[in-house]
């Protein structure tokens, strides 16, 4: 079965199609992945301006990704879940969708810039933390993560508009 | 005022937005955006005000260097909305969500920039903690009210 095959096929089983027909379970749905945006993206946002140094400025970055980016992954999760959820009502037609299409790519290029963040900087967090100066390439990081977040949420709204 | 709302509803420039394939979806865009980062601004401040997250920073230091963020992000989201209400006034003006939205958001706006604001400028130890939590709470409640409001113009 071809991908675009796939996508059809799972538009087609029986809990998208009673998505699609509740009257109240696509807009709770949807308003559910609208209203998670501060939880996960949002608090994603706040660490960035820490790491850019714009705010948050006189705290530690660890206690950020404690208090901040922990608590971001519930978000992302609920995210994934209602995104998923709306992707199998309309699978066939955001699969030719060029937003959508840019959506993932961005996402696959945050998962890649948040692997390199984790890899490279998280383990000597201490060390940059006590000095007080966030390393070039963590900045790099938060400037990337700040930029193509901005770009998911535009590609997310406006596929909406192609259906 | 109803023939002035009209009148802007029919405005060249503004049949122009509402009608071309981009205009709405950027101006939901930029609402979406900005939605977001207010939302979490307001989110990471109400937490620190309620004394459950952030303690490393003072609540009148954070709530200083916020305060750009959140002004500018409420700027994306009023500027945006308003021209999204100027495009449709009728339709708007109808909806019973958005009614509800207006009144939540006056009363978050208050609440957020204006009590909690004070509490962030004066000694927390001078107040029982249960007001910064109620207060916390209570603003907090406002917003997601707002934003869920809003998604329900859409369906309602």
């Amino acid at each position: 079965m071809s991908l675009l095959g796939w996508c059809q096929w799972l538009e087609h089983t029986p809990l998208a199609t009673a998505i699609s027909e509740s009257v109240w379970l696509f807009p709770l749905i949807e308003g559910t992945h609208i209203m998670a945006l501060p939880l996960s993206v949002g608090l994603m946002l706040m660490f960035d301006l820490r790491l850019l140094g714009l705010a948050f400025r006189g705290g530690s970055a660890a206690t950020m990704m404690a208090d901040v980016v922990r608590w971001s992954k519930v978000g992302f999760g609920v995210m994934f879940v209602t995104g998923g959820l709306l992707f199998m009502t309309q699978a066939g037609k955001a699969y030719g969708n060029t937003f959508f299409r840019a959506k993932l790519l961005f996402l696959l290029l945050l998962g890649l810039n948040a692997l390199v963040y984790h890899a490279l900087f998280v383990p000597k967090m201490t060390q940059w933390d006590a000095a007080g100066r966030t390393p070039l390439g963590a900045r790099v990081c938060g400037a990337l993560s700040l930029v193509v977040w901005i770009g998911v949420i535009i590609c997310g709204r406006t596929m909406a508009y192609q259906f | 005022m109803t023939s002035l709302l009209l009148w802007i509803s029919n405005a060249r420039w503004m049949v122009y937005i509402r009608d071309s394939s981009f205009g709405m979806p950027a101006l939901q865009s930029v609402h979406l955006v900005g939605l977001t980062m207010l939302l979490a601004t307001v989110l990471v401040l109400n937490l620190r005000l309620a004394g459950f997250r952030m303690m490393e920073w003072p609540l009148s230091s954070l709530e200083r260097q916020l305060r750009p963020w959140a002004l500018g992000a409420i700027t994306m989201v009023i500027f945006s909305g308003i021209i999204m209400f100027l495009g449709n006034p009728a339709k708007y003006l109808a909806s019973y969500p958005f009614l509800f939205k207006m009144t939540a958001l006056t009363l978050a706006i208050l609440l957020q920039f204006r009590v909690v604001r004070g509490l962030s400028t004066t000694d927390a130890g001078s107040r029982p903690r249960r007001t910064d939590i109620l207060v916390a709470g209570l603003s907090l409640t406002l917003w997601f009210a707002v934003g869920w409001a809003g998604r329900a113009i859409a369906f309602v």
